[in-house]
């Protein structure tokens, strides 16, 4: 086999043909007044665009190779800025971690019966004070935020007392990509976990505390929420991470 | 294994859908898919750059240009996971090539024998496709298979190639050249 340095360097004398140059771009090996070239021709080009879509596709099964790092809190802080959207810090020390502010925005969510409430009461303009609602609306709901490590909300808790519901409002997040689901648990005070079932990443739903359960749900137990896997649930005790907590307060 | 296909699968369509949302300008759905996806974006940008102050400024010019541009994905062409995780490797890519030389540092070529070992599974596209693109790389030789993948995760170019490998430049341009023909063959075979 012949493979001299000068016969590849004739080799490469000749330009390479579009769809080389596309995927060349695409493994990224071309320098910076290359790359320059090619995104100009990409922009004005639609069949070679279609040529470098191509090999996108071709290569997109390795971007998902890569290991994926936690980006620093400042990051999502920064892209609001760059969009000139409000501060999140303007709204989180008021609003965001305030338990009464919770307490009416998940018995509103809980009416509403969305998700998407906890995202939209977290932009400038909030609004006013929960509506009047249904008397059995109007029992007293104690709120528990459920903070993740890095203390935002993850999910937030409103319990009924009296009926032994338990409205969990998540603020949506990606799902485990192990293929775990979010279990809740109570822990009371000095005692065990115990398990609730499995609760949404994405939407509100209402869980159902067995009889046996509504005991612990009391000030000063802990709702926690794990990743475990979806067969087996509820599960006789955790196995896999805490991704979020708050303790009950005042019932 | 079954279960966690099932949810890539569910985290490439959840993408899908808060993209078109975001085309919108649903500022729910773009925190959800900052939520979803910032960490595969940080760490594509984290392989290239080494730097993670750089990588992080990278993401969020990527954000911000997801903002912009949402309505120019089509779900119909391009997964969205693989759009965002493309605009992410191309920024990354962009901004090394505009820092002074020596600042990332140097690294070995991929190393073939990882084409041996078993892959972690791929959050981006399904199974299928990601068996297929390995089993035609397996097809090139190992040098090929070596600079081919470097230059991906790592956004080399063909000078540090050549130099990392110790080879001539023409003869990297020629095996990476040749390389992509070979895949692109076999792929779309």
């Amino acid at each position: 086999m012949n493979t001299s340095p000068p016969r590849h360097d004739d080799d490469t004398l000749t330009p390479p043909s579009d769809d080389v140059r596309a995927g060349e771009y695409v493994l990224g090996v071309l320098d910076a007044p290359a790359r320059r070239a090619v995104q100009a021709r990409i922009a004005s080009d639609a069949a070679f665009a279609g040529l470098v879509e191509n090999w996108e596709r071709h290569f997109a099964a390795w971007l998902g190779r890569v290991d994926a790092a936690t980006p620093s809190p400042h990051v999502w802080a920064g892209i609001r800025r760059r969009l000139g959207w409000p501060a999140v810090q303007s709204v989180k020390p008021g609003l965001w971690n305030n338990v009464s502010f919770w307490r009416g925005a998940a018995a509103l969510a809980a009416a509403a019966g969305i998700a998407a409430i906890a995202f939209g009461l977290r932009q400038p303009t909030l609004p006013g004070p929960a509506p009047p609602l249904a008397s059995e609306e109007a029992a007293p709901r104690p709120v528990t935020v459920l903070a993740r490590d890095d203390g935002s909300t993850g999910w937030i808790a409103s319990i009924d007392t009296r009926s032994g519901k338990l409205v969990i409002v998540p603020v949506p997040s990606a799902l485990d990509s192990g293929g775990r689901v979010n279990e809740l648990w109570i822990i009371p005070a000095g005692g065990a976990p115990l398990s609730l079932g499995m609760v949404s990443h994405d939407r509100t739903h209402t869980i159902a505390v067995p009889q046996a359960l509504r005991a612990a749900i009391v000030s000063g137990s802990l709702l926690a929420i794990t990743l475990e896997p979806q067969a087996g649930i509820p599960h006789a005790q955790p196995s896999g991470p805490i991704v979020a907590k708050g303790q009950i307060q005042a019932i | 294994m079954h279960a966690s296909s099932l949810a890539q699968d569910s985290l490439a369509e959840q993408v899908d859908q808060l993209l078109v949302r975001v085309a919108q300008y649903d500022q729910a759905a773009f925190e959800a898919l900052y939520r979803a996806t910032a960490g595969l974006l940080l760490g594509i940008c984290l392989r290239i750059l080494k730097d993670r102050a750089e990588a992080e400024d990278v993401v969020q010019e990527v954000f911000v240009s997801v903002w912009a541009k949402a309505a120019q994905f089509d779900p119909q062409r391009a997964k969205g996971t693989t759009w965002i995780g493309s605009i992410a490797r191309h920024r990354a890519i962009d901004r090394v090539r505009s820092l002074p030389a020596g600042i990332s540092a140097p690294i070995e070529l991929a190393d073939t024998t990882a084409d041996t070992a078993p892959s972690p599974p791929s959050i981006v596209e399904n199974r299928a496709e990601r068996v297929r693109l390995d089993e035609c790389m397996e097809q090139l030789d190992g040098r090929r298979q070596s600079l081919i993948r470097t230059a991906f995760y790592e956004g080399a170019t063909y000078d540090e190639l050549a130099q990392r490998s110790g080879s001539p430049l023409g003869s990297v341009k020629s095996w990476i050249r040749r390389g992509l023909l070979q895949l692109k063959a076999c792929l779309e075979s």
